[in-house]
């Protein structure tokens, strides 16, 4: 082991989680790779060679750099940008601009990118009633990478902005009050102290925006697919669809592509962020304040348009559909109708088991990735630098592999049932529970460690000085400070997990169907007014649940909820 | 602990629950129908047959072929019934050994054409594809040959044949016509055509506008008009292609006699009425049309041979996607 205490407790409990990461992350990707390899032959049209030959992956290949790295870098922009403004600045009514911030993010993307679609579609109920609605047939922006990458941006802003506020919440106090002390003008304690400060927190945010961009699924569908803009899980898609006898190891070899990509931005994402190494000591009393003065006003109103931008019209778009008869129909006192939600609330019996499996998993899996991050996080953190970056990125690769590969993995791995206790997990939700711990450890994971790499090793020391063992440290000190970072990441895989469409696409089976999927599957079918409808009614619930944390947190420990202070 | 304790639940949970379901009898089925059609069909069913419990999965032909091929290449059979969207896949089934033949009593009231001379697969509907239009859209295209004219250029979308079953059939069946062929489809490319993912996205675009014309299958877009969309559904002059919905008996199924009653159902007399009730052609041609629908006499079909089809499918499939996408 190479863990430097001989507590034996410690001991154990990391061959334990060694054998728990091996389990959920390295076996699906293993899984692949054998799939990829095993029908690797020195002729010239083997699967892999003819993936790696055809001129469509590589096109798909920069397609999808492109996109994401677009995507990441509008993503960075945004989610910063508020970071810095809401987390910093007097400005008022704060925590209703980081819930509104928080919001885009429990969208489904392809719901996301319809709405978008629609609403600057020629038909737009919006744009025809103050009559500036393009001409039928005319080209929709949105058929477009740029269009892509900017809702891509969009839907993971929310990824950054999270992960670099609860590290601006625990900024030191003392330093920016001895910085102004000595008179510093505002710009020098930003260029030499917050933005040093936070870079590695912002790495990270940027880092889980691109890769959660990389494997995006639904965006790329919905926008690239009509003008033959292929990324790589769409170009997955297409070879699975037109499906042979090679396809999985064809499809295999693809996301291995992808896997490397995601490696080698784990492993520049840790470069970077050793290079800006600082010693958290707690949360400061009371967060830091730059007075906006005479800008207040303007900064505020800047802030409601690019809300009511990635927020506000997307979000009206969907109701708007979600209340007329048929698609296309303008909403007025005519048309108004509720069919869509008595359909689905009281005819479909999908709805209400899509609600409580999707929300059964997604409370497990946050839960259950909360607490093995704790010992994991503490371990890794214990672990030589390059180890820790090969197994961080290990943890990494099912979250970047698209989901429809995943789910593929886990079928293949799953379906006979378990040797020994011969029990099937195929076709319940346990395989689902699994993928998913498997796909958003890294999620759950990412701020955990970025909390403990800034953690003090000053204290640790004194505790172990005073006799304290490696449980009792992790539990009283270790866990107390970087709190906020769990609940932060607990919550985002909650939220991602409440809406994941691509990896339940495939591993759903009766009566397991989860919210993304029926969304999915009713929007396909053509459905998309009861689509819509079950949208609003997954958007509400998100919301209430946000709502009801707020109302909570007067009783939490400080800086537990992301968007309080 | 108790955290502890109600993970433990949930999995002891998820895991019984396909044990307890078994008290009564319970039917898998593999489908393609939209929810609120599958939804009625399997309501209707367990009326019909209160000893039986259906279990139902969704999902786009394509998709749901790679799951259960999936399931199969390791030795599982989930579903005991399919009802998916072509015979061409049915066909696949077949050659590589996965159905049930079945003898049903109602065979006698089906066109021989439309199920296969064994009983492996019945047709259970008739899907056609063919034009639509947004109702404020200038042109009026009235054969398909309309959709390649200058005037349609970058206006129309169709779904794909890599997503799409019913769209594959109908690039086979307008590929094998003498009038249109594989010069049809390289027409449509250079007018710039989008090949959409599935039906629905069809349906999406023309009723939101974004293309005023499209390819799709009669019921959506019929159905559709008549709740309000402002699109019209036109049967070309040509012909329509189409596709059946067969439903089958999986081999490896262990709840056969349950099967078989789902099979008969969806053929009887009462379950072709509910295909008419849901606004599709009913395979049954003693059957009237649904609403919207002209008379059987006015639709033209295209010939078609599901045979031949299967065996070039994953040429046309290439051949598609080297003009589309090349």
């Amino acid at each position: 082991m190479l863990i430097r205490t001989s507590d034996s407790q410690l001991r154990w409990l990391s061959l334990l989680l060694f054998l728990l990461i091996a389990l959920i992350s390295l076996l699906p990707s293993l899984r692949l790779l054998t799939e990829a390899v095993s029908s690797v032959s020195f002729t010239a049209s083997s699967p892999l060679s003819d993936v790696l030959t055809s001129e469509r992956t590589w096109r798909a290949l920069k397609n999808s750099f492109y996109t994401s790295s677009l995507g990441t870098l509008i993503a960075v922009l945004l989610g910063s940008g508020f970071a810095f403004i809401v987390s910093l600045t007097n400005i008022r009514r704060r925590p209703l601009w980081v819930f509104c911030f928080m919001l885009p993010m429990m969208i489904p993307p392809q719901v996301t990118a319809l709405s978008w679609l629609q609403l600057f579609g020629p038909a737009s109920p919006l744009l025809n009633t103050f009559g500036i609605a393009p001409e039928l047939g005319s080209a929709n922006p949105m058929y477009s990478a740029e269009g892509i990458a900017l809702l891509l941006g969009i839907q993971s802003a929310p990824l950054v902005f999270l992960a670099l506020r609860t590290q601006l919440m625990s900024l030191p106090q003392d330093m920016i009050e001895a910085a102004r002390m000595a008179n510093a003008p505002q710009f020098r304690i930003w260029v030499d102290i917050i933005v040093p400060l936070s870079r590695s927190a912002l790495v990270a945010g940027a880092a889980l925006a691109f890769v959660s961009s990389l494997g995006n699924f639904g965006i790329p569908a919905m926008l690239g697919i009509p003008i033959n803009y292929l990324v790589l899980p769409t170009l997955i898609y297409q070879q699975m669809a037109g499906f042979g006898e090679d396809i999985l190891s064809e499809v295999a070899g693809l996301s291995m592509i992808i896997a490397l990509l995601v490696l080698a931005g784990m492993l520049m994402q840790q470069w970077l962020q050793q290079r800006s190494q600082f010693a958290l000591i707690g949360h400061t009393a009371q967060p830091i304040f730059f007075d906006l003065k005479k800008a207040r006003m303007p900064t505020e109103f800047a802030l409601g348009m690019v809300l009511s931008f990635i927020l506000v019209i997307p979000l009206i778009g969907l109701i708007i559909s979600s209340f007329v008869p048929a698609l296309g129909m303008p909403l007025n006192s005519n048309t108004f109708t509720l069919n869509a939600y008595i359909e689905m609330v009281s005819n479909q019996g999908s709805t209400a088991r899509a609600f409580a499996n999707s929300g059964t998993l997604a409370f497990f899996t946050a839960m259950v990735l909360m607490l093995v991050c704790l010992p994991l996080g503490y371990l890794l953190m214990r672990l030589p630098m390059r180890v820790r970056a090969v197994v961080a990125s290990l943890i990494e690769v099912p979250y970047a592999i698209p989901g429809i590969v995943l789910a593929i993995a886990f079928i293949l791995l799953f379906a006979k049932p378990l040797p020994i206790i011969n029990v099937s997990l195929y076709g319940t939700l346990g395989i689902i529970f699994l993928a998913y711990l498997s796909c958003f450890l890294s999620v759950c994971l990412k701020p955990v460690m970025t909390a403990m790499s800034l953690l003090d090793a000053s204290l640790e020391e004194a505790a172990q000085l005073a006799g304290a063992n490696s449980i009792q440290r992790l539990m009283h000190i270790v866990l107390p400070l970087t709190a906020p970072a769990f609940f932060a990441g607990g919550l985002l895989v909650f939220l991602i997990s409440i809406n994941e469409l691509t990896v339940s696409a495939l591993l759903w089976s009766a009566g397991n169907e989860t919210l993304g999927v029926l969304i999915f599957n009713l929007d396909e079918s053509g459905d998309s007014v009861l689509a819509s409808a079950i949208s609003v009614l997954v958007v509400l619930l998100v919301a209430i649940l946000m709502a009801l944390l707020s109302l909570l947190a007067p009783r939490l420990p400080k800086g537990i909820i992301p968007w309080h202070d | 602990m108790k955290l502890k304790y109600g993970l433990s639940t949930l999995l002891a949970v998820s895991f019984t629950l396909p044990l307890s379901a078994q008290t009564m009898e319970t039917l898998t089925l593999y489908t393609s129908q939209p929810n609120k059609d599958a939804q009625l069909t399997v309501d209707a069913f367990e009326k019909q047959n209160p000893d039986i419990k259906v279990d139902w999965v969704r999902d786009g032909t394509t998709k749901l072929m790679t799951k259960l091929r999936a399931e199969l290449s390791s030795g599982v059979v989930k579903p005991d019934v399919l009802l998916i969207a072509d015979s061409v896949t049915m066909e696949s089934m077949v050659v590589d050994d996965y159905l049930y033949a079945y003898n049903s009593p109602f065979k006698k009231d089906y066109e021989p054409a439309l199920y296969n001379e064994k009983g492996f697969y019945y047709g259970t509907k008739l899907i056609t594809t063919g034009i639509v239009r947004h109702s404020r859209a200038p042109e009026r295209p009235l054969d398909w040959h309309d959709l390649a004219h200058a005037e349609y250029r970058n206006q129309v979308a169709m779904p794909s044949p890599l997503y799409s079953g019913a769209a594959l059939i109908h690039l086979a069946t307008l590929t094998e016509d003498n009038g249109l062929g594989w010069h049809y489809y390289e027409q449509l490319h250079t007018n710039k055509v989008m090949a959409q993912g599935g039906n629905g996205g069809v349906l999406k675009a023309v009723s939101s506008g974004s293309k005023p014309y499209g390819v799709i299958v009669d019921f959506l877009a019929i159905r559709e008009a008549k709740k309000g969309s402002p699109i019209e559904f036109i049967f070309p002059k040509t012909g329509v292609s189409m596709v059946t919905e067969p439903v089958a008996i999986m081999k490896g199924s262990k709840n056969k006699e349950a099967a078989k009653r789902f099979v008969d159902f969806v053929l009887s007399k009462q379950g072709q009425q509910l295909v008419l009730d849901q606004g599709y052609l009913p395979a049954r041609s003693d059957m009237p049309v649904p609403d919207g629908f002209p008379s059987r006499a006015e639709i033209t079909l295209m010939p078609f041979n599901a045979a031949k089809t299967l065996e070039n499918n994953a040429a046309n499939k290439a051949r598609f996607s080297a003009i589309f996408e090349g």
